[in-house]
């Protein structure tokens, strides 16, 4: 409904400036968007972006939800590395990417590197945050009927931990798409980036929104499909909304 | 009198606060029989709680020990289960999952567990929410899944430790007439702790009063009233004498332990 309304608002602005350099009509997008199709750029593009987007976040699933387990479990190693993770989390590590450029050229490898580190901090500080914050009762409860330490870890703080970690993810699923982007923007020879780039440079206007409609939409369905599991892993935790 | 099913003697617990040493428990002996109900009742503050939680081995006491049929407790598991206030069910499991917790941890036969766990959620009343999750239960409801679960671990001795707090007056009711069901029915040996007297004398064999601070046995009331019971008994005089005897001597203490803390406090302005 109200996707519908911004696309009639969309046709209406463009028509009213009439300038192809700042907003091309919506028609004009598709056709953009099939030529691309044809050509087999736009695949070609989508492919390179997409094992940027994997490879970087995948990498950041398993060493920040790794690292946020052993920072949980060991208050030594949480003193040692608390202040780095916090420091990095607040910097935007993005800026880097030029550097990585000329560390790791402008193949995957750079690309991967930039995207782990924007996505990485937000995965470790949920993941430690969802294990520091397992309800007392319960954690008494178990003890209670005897659980070993480590049953107690496997049975009560990691379960409990899960619906932070996927919340971890979604805040992160956002930052490795904006990682994608603009680690392609500072060199590259294919992807989703590159073809804003190149798009950009070429006053192909309607190039570039095929991109940015291509980001968005996945972006989205990354969010909803990882919302969509929360809720299923965690119901009671939305329980309270619904009543409202 | 045959080998008391649990027996405590010199129980003493101190904690250590701001540097300063408090006395909780001092000195308890006490003895229940096999299959027996015993409530504790007290003034807050009275270590209640600290009692139950020694007994069951989560905390270790200053000096003095516990035993369950003779055996010295030392950690908690096995022969005791403890049905906390809050239910503390694991929100991610269902109601039958949170059941086998006990035999779970302690690495039974699960298929076993599993049938305990049923034949105790009927016994409860919760015959076909095996399948349901805490949130989707009522307060009243998930206590019963906490009862099924302490019942399930397959230990002889329960410790209550004021179940019903939390649930309404008339749900209340309700529950206590179930658990004397259920504790006919299983055999069970309880101790229950718990603000209200009346709840205390409807339940109990046996009522211990405990002093404020450091906490002490002031004095056991023996409840010679019919089994089974009904909540209309309540409203008979001979439970009132009960209620007003224990009250009485709760009272005592509650004034006393005001005024304590009075004096203590404007000890405290002058200096």
């Amino acid at each position: 409904m109200s996707f519908g309304v911004a696309a009639i608002l969309w046709e209406a602005v463009a028509w009213w400036l009439d300038n192809k350099l700042f907003l091309v009509r919506l028609g004009a997008i598709g056709e953009r968007f099939v030529e691309l199709i044809q050509s087999g750029e736009l695949i070609a593009d989508m492919r390179v972006s997409f094992i940027e987007f994997a490879g970087g976040f995948g990498l950041a699933i398993v060493v920040g939800i790794g690292a946020g387990v052993i920072m949980a479990a060991s208050r030594r190693v949480r003193d040692l590395f608390d202040p780095w993770v916090s420091m990095l989390y607040a910097t935007p590590t993005i800026a880097l990417g030029p550097l990585f450029m000329l560390a790791f050229g402008i193949g995957y490898t750079s690309k991967i590197a930039l995207v782990f580190l924007t996505c990485v901090f937000p995965i470790l500080i949920n993941t430690l945050a969802g294990l520091k914050t397992t309800d007392r009762t319960l954690l008494e409860v178990v003890r209670s009927y005897g659980a070993t330490p480590r049953q107690i870890y496997f049975k009560v703080r990691i379960p409990s931990a899960l619906p932070f970690i996927i919340a971890g993810l979604r805040v992160s699923v956002a930052r490795a798409l904006v990682g994608v982007v603009v680690a392609e923007l500072f060199g590259a020879r294919a992807g989703l980036g590159f073809l804003i780039f190149r798009s950009a440079q070429s006053f192909d206007t309607a190039g570039l929104f095929v991109a940015v409609f291509i980001l968005a939409i996945c972006g989205v369905a990354c969010v909803e499909f990882l919302k969509w599991i929360e809720i299923r892993l965690a119901p009671w935790r939305f329980n309270n909304m619904d009543e409202e | 009198m045959s080998a008391p099913k649990l027996r405590t003697r010199d129980l003493c617990k101190s904690f250590e606060k701001d540097g300063a040493s408090i006395e909780v428990l001092r000195g308890l002996n006490i003895d229940i029989a096999r299959g027996e109900f015993v409530s504790i009742v007290g003034a807050s503050g009275c270590g209640k709680t600290t009692f139950l939680r020694l007994i069951n081995g989560l905390i270790r006491a200053s000096s003095g020990s516990a035993w369950i049929d003779g055996r010295e407790v030392t950690a908690p598991g096995g022969d005791i289960a403890f049905v906390f206030q809050q239910d503390g069910l694991l929100p991610w499991r269902t109601v039958l999952d949170n059941a086998i917790i006990g035999p779970e941890l302690q690495g039974k036969n699960m298929g076993e567990a599993r049938d305990l766990a049923s034949s105790y959620l009927a016994l409860v009343g919760l015959r076909g929410f095996e399948k349901h999750y805490p949130h989707e239960l009522s307060g009243g409801m998930r206590q019963r899944v906490n009862m099924a679960r302490a019942l399930t671990a397959g230990a002889d001795v329960l410790l209550m430790d004021e179940p019903f707090a939390a649930l309404d007056a008339q749900t209340r009711e309700i529950m206590q007439t179930e658990l004397t069901r259920i504790w006919s029915e299983t055999g069970k040996t309880v101790l229950f702790v718990t603000h209200q007297i009346d709840e205390a004398v409807f339940l109990s064999d046996r009522v211990l009063v405990f002093t404020v601070r450091p906490g002490r046995l002031k004095e056991e009331v023996a409840v010679n009233l019919p089994r089974p019971r009904e909540l209309a008994l309540k409203r008979r005089p001979e439970f009132g004498a009960y209620v007003d005897r224990i009250w009485k001597l709760i009272e005592e203490e509650v004034r006393d332990s005001i005024r304590r803390e009075t004096e203590e406090a404007l000890a405290a302005a002058r200096r």
